[in-house]
């Protein structure tokens, strides 16, 4: 019995071992990028028999936050029906007086600017935030109005829930299109003009335990600075695509507000910074193995987030070493390339945890349950089909730069149109003229059609959604785009008055 | 040195006056940035310090609308290093350290007249501001009709 006990010893480790070593005082902890530099230099072997406990980390943008509250009852009570912190709506999803601040919630006054994400990280922060709330009032819960002060220490509970948090790997955006575009991949200039990504690659918790044999529901985590559990799959979950995530909770009233963030992505919307680090007990040696993972060895698809449609076109691959060298190569070209989430935090995450357990506050704990490793992520049944650019355009009026702009005149009259697009001798987009364009020209004496073309073209594709196109047109206050392929030669056009005539349609139909 | 920036309205567009001002003044003049389009131009650039009020005048009485750019400010305690800004900067003013730790170089950088880091920003500590201690007053020249 006893020498079987030694054997095992030799090959394994138990969580029950590795926290009586952390009582001790003597377990040996590196940081994710300490222990790729000792298996770099030394060998697995070696590592695995010198280290117990492997620390991650990541701080980023992880929209699928949020924090429930129990604020306690007012007298005379109130059910609430809707309600608002700073202005910010939040939702009142169970019982009375129970509300979940959702991060991506804007406020009511200063959306874009102030949202949920801020609202949590104020009351961490101790500050006095003003809930608002409405009700119907009922024979046991009378009240209809309510508005009072409070801090976090007078909620009841104030724990973070977040559904998906802490993706074992995301894309690498960029933008194709001949203008700026604001996502919740951040500022992408036009025409490739940079790339941004998110996640922290090699020091990533669920990149450092692939299959998921320490990482499972009950895991002990280190949250927003303190301590809290991983509390199952986050939605999402896409194990088989290495793109694990996690569903985590935690004590907001011991966060600490330097790893909880609110923020704003312009033109998108407001968020959360969430600061998730998991220590990895070394059990095996194919952990061991399994935590020397390096930036170079985690590819990423480059995604350009300029086509708004579910599957937009992927420009190539790049690896996590790639992207951190602050450079990578689009279509043949330097693009420089943001980091979203905070590498720097990512690593003091790790680090901190790592001093925890040195000092003995932070015990490891076994998963009571481990997470899914074969489910699969789907995309959306849609019972309705996107209408596409295609199921609207038609043939639009052509002229050439050199005509007289008397010419195009009457090609508006003949036609009863108001955009002439201006191609050149291959068919291929110039600009465009509308019937606004000529009566100016005519008023301010102008004869030249190539004085008054627009030569800078909002344009469609023939396979975009409508809804983006119509948007497109909103956004640049114009009423018609010309529909062109990838060498820009004109297909067509649709105009607002297409968008209305379906939708005339859809609504009589 | 200092930094201008120069606007050229459309009607003065077409003539030679950067070149005209160095000429007269013998003041070098470094161009930093420039941009012409048909509402008209508008240059950034380096003069040393000594000549910053009179080059400001001499630009002034030729039409041209000088202003000392605003530059960016970043707040220490609300930056969290995540560096959303960095592939924005076109002139290399925003760098990332070996340790992940994003550096701002007020030298390299052109200000207002690029900007493009500020709406980036998550945690909106990028601001633009003016610098402090210049010797030329920082109201646009009326406009003469």
């Amino acid at each position: 019995m006893f020498r079987r006990k030694q054997m095992l010893g030799k090959d394994t480790r138990t969580v029950a071992e590795i926290n009586e070593k952390i009582k001790k005082g003597d377990v040996q902890v590196l940081t994710a990028e300490e222990m790729k530099k000792l298996v770099e230099k030394s060998g697995v072997e070696v590592a695995y028999k010198e280290v117990d406990v492997v620390t991650t980390g990541t701080f980023g943008a992880m929209c699928s936050s949020g924090a429930v509250i129990n604020l306690g009852h007012s007298d005379p009570p109130i059910k609430i029906q809707n309600a608002w912190i700073n202005d910010v709506p939040v939702c009142h999803p169970g019982a009375a007086v129970d509300l979940y601040i959702g991060a991506t919630q804007m406020s009511e006054t200063r959306p874009f600017e102030y949202g949920g994400g801020h609202v949590i990280e104020d009351l961490i922060s101790g500050k006095e935030v003003e809930v608002r709330a409405t009700a119907y009032g009922t024979d046991c819960y009378p009240r209809t109005k309510l508005r009072t002060i409070i801090t976090k220490d007078d909620l009841n509970q104030f724990y973070l829930l977040n559904f998906r948090n802490c993706y074992q790997r995301y894309v690498c955006a960029t933008n194709s299109r001949d203008e700026t575009i604001y996502t919740y991949m951040g500022k992408l200039l036009p025409r490739f003009g940079n790339a941004t990504f998110s996640g922290a690659g090699a020091l990533n918790p669920l990149m450092n335990d692939p299959d998921y044999e320490t990482i499972g529901i009950g895991t002990r985590i280190f949250l927003g600075g303190t301590q809290g559990y991983v509390i199952g799959e986050g939605t999402q979950h896409d194990p088989k695509n290495l793109s694990g995530t996690l569903m985590v909770r935690g004590d907001c009233k011991n966060m600490n507000p330097r790893f909880i963030k609110g923020a704003a992505f312009t033109k998108y919307g407001t968020t959360l910074y969430v600061g998730i680090g998991i220590p990895i007990p070394l059990l095996n040696i194919g952990l061991a193995k399994k935590t020397a993972i390096r930036d170079e060895d985690i590819h990423i698809p480059i995604v350009d987030y300029g086509i708004p449609a579910r599957n937009r076109p992927k420009l190539g691959t790049v690896s996590y070493k790639e992207l951190k060298s602050g450079s990578i190569i689009i279509n043949g070209k330097k693009v420089k390339v943001s980091p979203l989430s905070s590498l720097k935090a990512a690593e003091e995450i790790a680090e901190t945890l790592k001093a925890w357990i040195k000092e003995g506050l932070f015990y490891l704990s076994a998963p009571v349950e481990r997470l899914p490793r074969d489910t699969e992520y789907k995309p959306m049944k849609q019972s309705e089909e996107t209408v596409l650019v295609k199921s609207v355009a038609h043939q639009a009026v052509t002229c050439r730069e050199d005509e007289k702009i008397e010419e195009v005149a009457k090609q508006i009259i003949r036609h009863s149109v108001n955009h002439v697009v201006v191609v050149d001798e291959l068919g291929k987009l110039r600009g465009i003229v509308t019937s606004w364009d000529i009566t100016k020209a005519v008023a301010e004496g102008k004869e030249k059609l190539a004085d008054i073309v627009t030569r800078k073209v909002v344009t469609t594709q023939m396979d975009e959604p409508l809804e983006a196109a119509s948007r497109k047109m909103s956004q640049h206050q114009i009423s018609a785009l010309p529909v062109i392929d990838h060498n820009r030669k004109v297909l067509g056009i649709i105009t607002s008055e297409d968008i209305a005539k379906l939708l005339g349609r859809q609504q009589n139909g | 040195m200092v930094r201008i920036l120069l606007r050229f309205p459309e009607k003065i567009v077409d003539q030679p006056i950067i070149a005209e001002t160095i000429l007269k003044h013998g003041i070098p003049l470094n161009i930093i940035a420039a941009h012409v389009d048909f509402h008209g131009g508008q240059v950034l650039a380096e003069v040393p310090s000594q000549d910053i009020e009179k080059v400001v005048s001499a630009f002034r009485e030729r039409g041209v609308i000088v202003t000392i750019p605003k530059l960016i400010e970043v707040d220490k305690e609300k930056c969290i290093h995540c560096g959303s800004c960095f592939s924005l900067c076109p002139t290399g003013a925003i760098t990332i350290n070996e340790d992940f730790s994003v550096n701002f170089d007020k030298e390299k950088c052109v200000g207002s007249s690029c900007g493009l880091c500020v709406d980036a920003c998550p945690v909106r500590a990028i601001t633009l501001t003016r610098e402090p201690n210049l010797l030329v007053q920082n109201s646009e020249n009326k406009k003469s009709v």
